[in-house]
């Protein structure tokens, strides 16, 4: 089949979006199961590309306009956006089912919308292959985040999202004149002719230029200090949409940040960078982990154990080695099926309990015993215990860093795993030996997501070899600059 | 005061940076690699005489989408968060006659003006953002001279839909017949309008596509309106 047809992507979510005005008046039951019915296609569409590039080795480019790139937008599909457009369609579909349950509060067909756009947006952003394209679904992505923060329409719904709206309106502005620096020392937008020229730009502009890029995707990637929004914005927001928050809106920043990073490697000056970044990602994972240690709302505390995963992902990201993307790779994707499972269950517990805070998850394993197995499968994953996925990307993280002579971040690893397992074991503790209580139906659809993403965190822990190599096939995609210039047919355009 | 000295030395320590970052780039020079090719091609290749709707619409054509969405997720989100079960609209003071007659003679004209800003895009400046805001202008208008104005609402919400989702068809028509997504088909394939540029009928889709984008943008600004203007009232 024709590669252009992957474009579906993007063109599939923004019609139904456009479309659920004219169903609303069928009722709410109906908006919802449109929702799940949208995005399982996606996912289908989302399996059939990652299907494609992984056979065939060769990234998909679609070419919007039949304009061929530098002049045109072009998407570039390749192994890391295959795999990760797959992650955010599956985690859509498992989001809109839970939403079945999660989301009573009005209107519905407002909150179709822009779940539906959230996922367009990180989509977006992590296929493209034009940096002013990716700040326009950047903006999507922020802006339908923005609106789910507040959907609860609580006085701390309200709060959290104006901190978002704030940073993030902050946060937009550096990009866009970060990207008017490079565009206008380059004269290009194009991601690939960037890279191609990046050995001939003014090592101050390359510097200032990343720099706004780097602190304009932090609102967004949760890097310290920008993100004192995402504590409030995870436990106020809706539970779906923080699950949608942790697994990959996070990711996609993350993935902008690197990938602009890399693109530039050619530049002067590019190490100083790398230093920043490396600086910013080591303070994020002790905030994070510090802050976590001390708090009383499981959900919060998931919130910032989140953070603090996410400073992992920066520092693989800034080793500046093959070793280290592939490892930052390799955790994303475990992070992202780890913590949809945690803020699924979370949401499930607090759905039904009417709250997250710890006094309610006493006595969870006698009442909820499936969702608490499934807490605890996570949280023992997250520290890093051998057999389950986590550990083998913090394994590869500490390998990489050893291998690039960094000893300071293999520490900050192995104190922050440490910090981790006081508050999990913490939290199962809390739910397996304190308090009494009768048993409460779980119902199917929920406990049946629970226990495949409970099982995939195991299979991947018990043979990693597949997924590593997934992961290093993407990292790859990320770190080989000359392979992604070569891939992207630009037309002779100013060269 | 010691809190606003501090962050006037971050300031000037922030713009001197950035200054030193912009004195890297070469001002006035020609650096335009892709610019000279929109230039010297635009009109062969879309039709269009004004070389910035060319590229917002034709070569770039995915960023505008991309705006059209954030357009409709920003009123999508205010209607999200102002939803109440019972809204109305409970301004006291009516106009004086000055102002509504002024406003009856004024809206027409307004609309009329929005109109021709959106549908003559390929060839003066403006085009569908500029013309949509120009028609939520005239309601923006009846709004404020009239205490008991209100948009229709349930038509307005279909046709944001409605035009959004032909938007989005336009491109996958594209992508039937040319085989790539928001191909312009009009100019490339059937060549219409070919001898005619610089008159209304040419531009390939260019304006076609700013008419939806002028109808879908005058129907979110003025749903924004009417979402903000309104209070809940108890039923």
């Amino acid at each position: 089949m024709n590669g252009q047809y992957a474009s579906l992507l993007i063109a599939l979510p923004l019609i139904s979006a456009f479309f659920v005005p004219l169903i609303k008046g069928f009722g709410k039951k109906a908006v919802k199961y449109y929702l799940i019915a949208v995005t399982a296609v996606q996912t289908g569409i989302a399996a059939w590309i990652f299907q494609q590039v992984y056979t065939t080795g060769q990234p998909i480019i679609v070419m919007a306009g039949a304009w061929r790139p530098p002049v045109g937008i072009n998407l570039y599909i390749g192994h890391f956006a295959a795999l990760f457009v797959l992650i955010i369609a599956a985690v859509s579909f498992l989001m809109a089912v839970f939403s079945l349950k999660a989301i009573e509060v009005e209107p519905i067909d407002k909150y179709a919308m822009l779940f539906l756009l959230l996922m367009l947006g990180a989509t977006g952003m992590i296929a493209t292959g034009d940096i002013f394209n990716l700040f326009v679904f950047m903006e999507i992505t922020a802006i339908s985040a923005y609106a789910l923060t507040a959907y609860n329409k609580t006085g701390e719904a309200a709060e959290a999202s104006m901190k978002y709206i704030i940073l993030g309106g902050i946060g937009s502005s550096f990009f866009l004149i970060g990207v008017a620096l490079i565009y206008g020392a380059l004269g290009t937008l194009n991601m690939a002719q960037i890279a191609q020229l990046a050995g001939t730009i003014d090592p101050t502009v390359a510097q200032v230029g990343l720099a706004l890029i780097i602190f304009g995707l932090a609102v967004e990637a949760e890097i310290f200090p920008l993100n004192a929004w995402a504590p409030d914005a995870y436990q106020a927001a809706p539970h779906p949409v923080t699950a949608m928050f942790s697994g990959f809106v996070v990711k996609a920043g993350l993935y902008a940040m690197a990938r602009i990073l890399y693109l530039m490697q050619a530049s002067a000056g590019w190490n100083s960078i790398l230093g920043l970044l490396i600086t910013l990602g080591t303070l994020t994972v002790i905030v994070g982990e510090l802050a976590a240690l001390r708090q009383r709302d499981v959900k919060r505390m998931v919130a910032y154990s989140s953070i603090a995963q996410v400073g992992f992902i920066a520092v693989g990201f800034a080793l500046g080695t093959q070793a280290g993307v592939n490892a930052a790779v390799f955790h994303m994707v475990n992070h992202a099926v780890v913590k949809v499972l945690m803020f699924l269950a979370i949401g499930h517990v607090a759905v039904i309990l009417g709250g997250s805070e710890l006094e309610r998850f006493k006595g969870l394993g006698k009442r909820m015993p499936l969702t608490a197995f499934a807490i605890t499968i996570g949280a023992i994953s997250i520290t890093g215990v051998p057999l389950f996925n986590v550990f083998w990307s913090k394994m590869q993280l500490v390998m990489a860093s050893m291998a690039a002579g960094k000893t300071g971040v293999i520490a900050l690893i192995l104190a922050a795993s440490v910090v981790e397992a006081v508050y999990y074991f913490r939290l199962i503790h809390t739910m397996w030996f304190t308090g009494e209580g009768e048993r409460i139906s779980e119902g199917l659809a929920i406990s049946l997501m629970l226990l495949f993403l409970a099982a995939l965190v195991i299979v991947i822990g018990v043979y990693p070899d597949y997924a590593w190599s997934i992961a290093q096939k993407a990292g790859n995609d990320i770190f080989n600059v000359a392979q992604y210039i070569k891939n992207v047919p630009l037309m002779g355009v100013g060269a | 005061m010691l809190k606003r000295a501090l962050a006037i030395i971050t300031l000037i320590i922030i713009g001197y940076w950035l200054a030193q970052g912009l004195a890297g780039v070469p001002f006035g020079e020609d650096k335009m690699l892709v610019g000279q090719y929109y230039l010297d091609n635009v009109k062969e290749q879309t039709g269009a005489v004004n070389a910035v709707t060319a590229v917002v619409v034709n070569y770039r054509g995915f960023d505008t989408l991309g705006e059209v969405t954030v357009l409709f997720i920003a009123s999508t989100g205010v209607g999200a968060l102002l939803w109440r079960r019972k809204k109305q609209r409970t301004a006291k003071t009516e106009g004086s006659i000055v102002l509504t007659t002024g406003t009856r003679l004024l809206v027409p004209f307004v609309m009329l003006f929005g109109a021709y800003i959106f549908i003559h895009g390929h060839l003066t400046p403006g085009g569908g953002f500029p013309g949509g805001a120009t028609i939520a202008t005239a309601f923006l208008l009846l709004y404020m001279a009239f205490t008991a104005y209100e948009i229709p609402h349930k038509a307005f919400e279909k046709t944001e839909g409605a035009v959004g989702m032909a938007y989005v068809l336009v491109g996958l028509i594209g992508l039937a017949i040319g085989g790539y997504f928001l191909y312009d088909w009009i100019w490339q394939d059937w060549g219409f309008g070919v001898d005619n540029v610089g008159r209304l009928l040419s531009g390939g889709f260019i304006p076609i596509i700013y008419t939806i984008i002028g109808l879908k943008v005058g129907t979110e600004l003025s749903g924004i309106i009417d979402n903000m203007l309104k209070e809940e009232v108890s039923e």
